[in-house]
C-alpha cells in the first residue's frame, strides 16, 4: 500500500515535469522570475538596513539568516501544499469533484497533483543563497546537534505554513473564497517574519506567536542558534518547540479539513 | 435488490438571495439572506444491472444533482441510495473504483500532455493491472479509431477527439457503471454517431450499466431504451421511449399540397391549418381519426399533388410533458 502511494506520487511528479517541459523556456524563466522577484525585495531591504548598525541587536547577516529560513521553508512547502493554496480555484472549476471520483485520498491527490516544483526551485535557491551568505558570518558553530535541530525546525516551519493553507482550504468550503484572508493572515504575516518580531508592537508580536505563528518558522529557531538579548522577552521553551507547533497545528487543521469535507458533500458548491 | 436503488431522495441547497441594486448588495454583505432551493424532491427509482438509462429534463431540473448523488460527490439530505450494494457517499474509495464518470463539459485529461500520458496516470491512480490496461486500451482505441491522435497533446485535439479520449479515460479500469453527463455536447454529427455506436456496443457486449444526461434527444433515441424525465426536482416519467410514443405521441400531422388554391370544408376532429404555398396541414389524433379514411376523403375531394403524414418528434412530446400539457 505504501509503496503503491509512492509509485503514484512518482507518476504525478513525472506528469508535472513533462507538462512543464512542453514549454521548456517558460519553465526555466518561471523559476528565474520567482528568484529575481524575491531577490529584488531582499536587495531593497539589504540596502535599507545598511543604514542601521543593528535592529534590536540583530545585525544585517543575522537578518539575512531570518530571511533564509522564510524562503527555504516556503520553497519546500509549495512542493507539498500548492494544491491547498490554490484550492479555491480547484473547487470553482469542478476539479475537486474529479478528485472525489477517484479512488485515492483527497489530500494525497491535491498535494501530489499540484506540486509547484519550478517556483520551489526559485524560492529554495534564494533561501539557500541567503543561508550561504549569512551562515558563516553569524558565529554559529555547526555541531551535529545544531544541524539536526536546524533540519527539524525547517520541517516544523514547513508544517506550520502547510497547516495555515490546509486550514484556509477547509475554510474555503464554507466561504467560497478565502483569498482576502490569505492575503491578511498569510502574506502579511510572512512580510513581518523577515524581521526580528521584538521590534514590533505587542499586538503584532502576539499575532506572530499565537495566531499565525510565523515566529516559530524563523525567529525562535534562529534564537536557538544566535541567542540574542531580545529572547529574554519570551519563554525560553519557545526556542525548542517549532516541530511540535508544526505537528499540532497540522493535526488541528487536518481535523477541521475532515469535518469540512463532510460539509462539502452535504452542501454542494 | 436492484443494482441501483434510489429511495425518496431529496436534496436542498441554500442559495444566497441577493436583493436588487447597490443598497441591496450592501445589505446582503452584512445580513445575507438565504433561500432554500429544493434541487431534488423525493425521487425514487431502480435500475437493473446492464440497463442503459437516459435522464432528461430542462436546465436546473435536478439532473446533475441526481448524478452527483449517484456518483458520491454529494450526499442526499434524506432518502437512501445504494449502488452495487455500496452507499456512494459513505464508501467513497471502494465505490468510485468501480464507476466511470464522463463530464462532457469538463475534461479529466492533462491539457498539455499527449492523451496516452493521461491514460498512464489513470492506470496508476486506479491500480489497473498491466494486462487489463493493455487489453482495454487496445480495444477502445481501435473501436474509437484513436490511433491517429493518441500521441498528440490534448490541447491540439478537436472537441470530438477530446471527447472520445475522455470516454476511454473513464473506461480503462473496467467500471461496472458509467455516468455520462452530456457526452456529445459540441461534437459534430459524425463524431456523435461514433460515440453513440460505441456506447451501444459496450452496453450490449459488456453489459456495463450506463446512465446518461443529455439535451440531445437523438442521443437518447439511439441509445437508451428507458428514460427518466425530471423537472423541478421531481420525477415526471419513468419508462420506455416507445411507451411515451404510444401514450402521448398519437398526434399526427398530414400535410397536403394542392394543385390549385382550394377552399377546404371542415372535417370532424381534425384541425386544419391556414394555407401556405398551397399547402395545408391537417392535425389529428390517430386514436380518434382513422388515417386511411382521412386520406381517402382528402384525395377524393380535392386535386392533390403531394401528401405526407408525420409522427411528432420525441422532443415535441417531451416538451409537452414539461409543460404539463400531458401528464405522465
Amino acid at each position: 500500500m505504501r509503496s503503491d502511494a509512492l509509485k503514484l506520487s512518482a507518476v504525478y511528479t513525472k506528469m508535472i515535469f513533462r507538462s512543464w517541459f512542453q514549454y521548456r523556456v517558460d519553465a526555466i524563466l518561471r523559476s528565474l522570475a520567482v528568484f529575481m522577484r524575491e531577490a529584488t525585495s531582499i536587495i531593497v531591504i539589504y540596502f535599507t538596513l545598511l543604514k542601521f548598525d543593528s535592529l534590536n541587536g540583530w545585525n544585517i547577516y543575522e537578518m539575512l539568516f531570518l530571511f533564509s529560513l522564510v524562503y527555504v521553508t516556503y520553497g519546500i512547502m509549495i512542493i507539498f501544499f500548492t494544491g491547498l493554496r490554490d484550492f479555491g480555484k480547484t473547487v470553482r472549476t469542478g476539479g475537486f469533484d474529479r478528485y472525489i471520483l477517484r479512488p485515492r485520498g483527497l489530500l494525497f491527490q491535491l498535494i501530489f497533483a499540484n506540486a509547484d516544483w519550478f517556483a520551489a526551485v526559485g524560492h529554495g535557491c534564494l533561501g539557500i543563497l541567503l543561508f550561504v551568505l549569512s551562515a558563516a558570518k553569524i558565529g554559529v558553530v555547526w555541531t551535529p546537534a545544531r544541524v539536526i535541530y536546524y533540519i527539524f525546525s525547517i520541517a516544523g516551519g514547513v508544517l506550520i505554513q502547510g497547516a495555515i493553507f490546509l486550514f484556509l482550504a477547509a475554510l474555503n468550503i464554507y466561504l467560497f473564497e478565502t483569498n482576502a484572508l490569505k492575503e491578511v493572515f498569510y502574506w502579511n504575516g510572512r512580510k513581518f517574519a523577515g524581521y526580528p518580531i521584538s521590534i514590533f508592537h505587542k499586538a503584532i508580536q502576539f499575532c506572530m506567536t499565537f495566531v499565525v505563528p510565523f515566529a516559530f518558522v524563523n525567529y525562535f529557531p534562529s534564537q536557538f542558534l544566535l541567542r540574542k538579548d531580545d529572547m529574554a522577552m519570551y519563554p525560553e521553551i519557545f526556542m525548542y518547540i517549532t516541530p511540535l507547533v508544526g505537528i499540532v497545528m497540522y493535526l488541528l487543521a487536518y481535523l477541521f479539513w475532515r469535518v469540512s469535507i463532510k460539509y462539502y458533500k452535504s452542501s454542494g458548491n | 435488490m436492484s443494482f441501483i436503488e434510489v429511495k425518496e431522495v431529496s436534496k436542498t441547497f441554500k442559495v444566497n438571495k441577493r436583493s436588487a441594486g447597490i443598497p441591496g448588495m450592501i445589505a446582503n454583505m452584512f445580513v445575507p439572506k438565504f433561500e432554500n432551493k429544493k434541487a431534488v424532491d423525493g425521487i425514487s427509482f431502480d435500475i437493473e444491472s446492464g440497463e442503459m438509462v437516459g435522464f432528461i429534463g430542462p436546465n436546473g431540473a435536478g439532473k446533475s444533482t441526481t448524478i452527483k448523488m449517484l456518483s458520491g460527490i454529494l450526499c442526499p439530505d434524506s432518502g437512501s441510495i445504494s449502488v452495487n450494494s455500496y452507499v456512494p457517499y459513505r464508501q467513497r474509495k471502494e465505490y468510485v473504483a468501480g464507476i466511470g464518470v464522463v463530464f462532457g463539459q469538463k475534461s479529466q485529461l492533462q491539457w498539455d500532455l499527449p492523451v496516452i500520458d493521461s491514460f498512464e496516470l489513470l492506470k496508476a491512480i486506479y491500480r489497473i493491472p498491466e494486462e487489463m490496461y493493455k487489453k482495454n486500451l487496445k480495444r477502445y482505441t481501435d473501436m474509437l479509431d484513436m490511433g491517429g491522435f493518441i500521441n498528440q497533446p490534448v490541447r491540439q485535439l478537436s472537441l470530438g477527439q477530446r471527447m472520445r479520449s475522455d470516454i476511454v479515460a473513464s473506461l480503462l479500469h473496467s467500471p461496472k457503471i458509467v455516468f455520462f453527463d452530456e457526452p456529445t455536447i459540441g461534437v459534430d454529427v459524425i463524431g456523435k454517431e461514433t460515440i453513440r455506436s460505441f456506447i451501444r456496443e459496450l452496453n450490449e457486449k459488456d453489459k456495463i450499466t450506463m446512465i446518461f444526461t443529455t439535451h440531445d434527444m437523438q442521443d437518447i433515441e439511439q441509445t437508451c431504451k428507458r428514460i427518466l424525465i425530471i423537472d423541478k426536482g421531481s420525477l415526471l416519467y419513468d419508462g420506455s421511449l416507445q411507451e411515451i410514443r404510444n401514450k402521448y405521441g398519437t398526434t399526427r400531422q398530414l400535410i397536403a399540397e394542392f394543385n390549385e388554391d382550394t377552399e377546404v370544408t371542415p372535417i370532424e376532429n381534425v384541425m386544419i391549418g391556414d394555407p401556405k404555398d398551397r399547402k395545408r396541414s391537417f392535425t389529428f389524433d390517430n386514436s380518434v381519426v382513422d388515417v386511411n379514411a382521412l386520406m381517402h376523403e382528402i384525395l377524393g375531394k380535392y386535386s392533390i399533388r403531394d401528401i405526407t403524414v408525420t409522427e411528432p418528434e420525441i422532443e415535441t412530446i417531451i416538451r409537452k410533458i414539461y409543460n404539463k400539457e400531458v401528464f405522465a
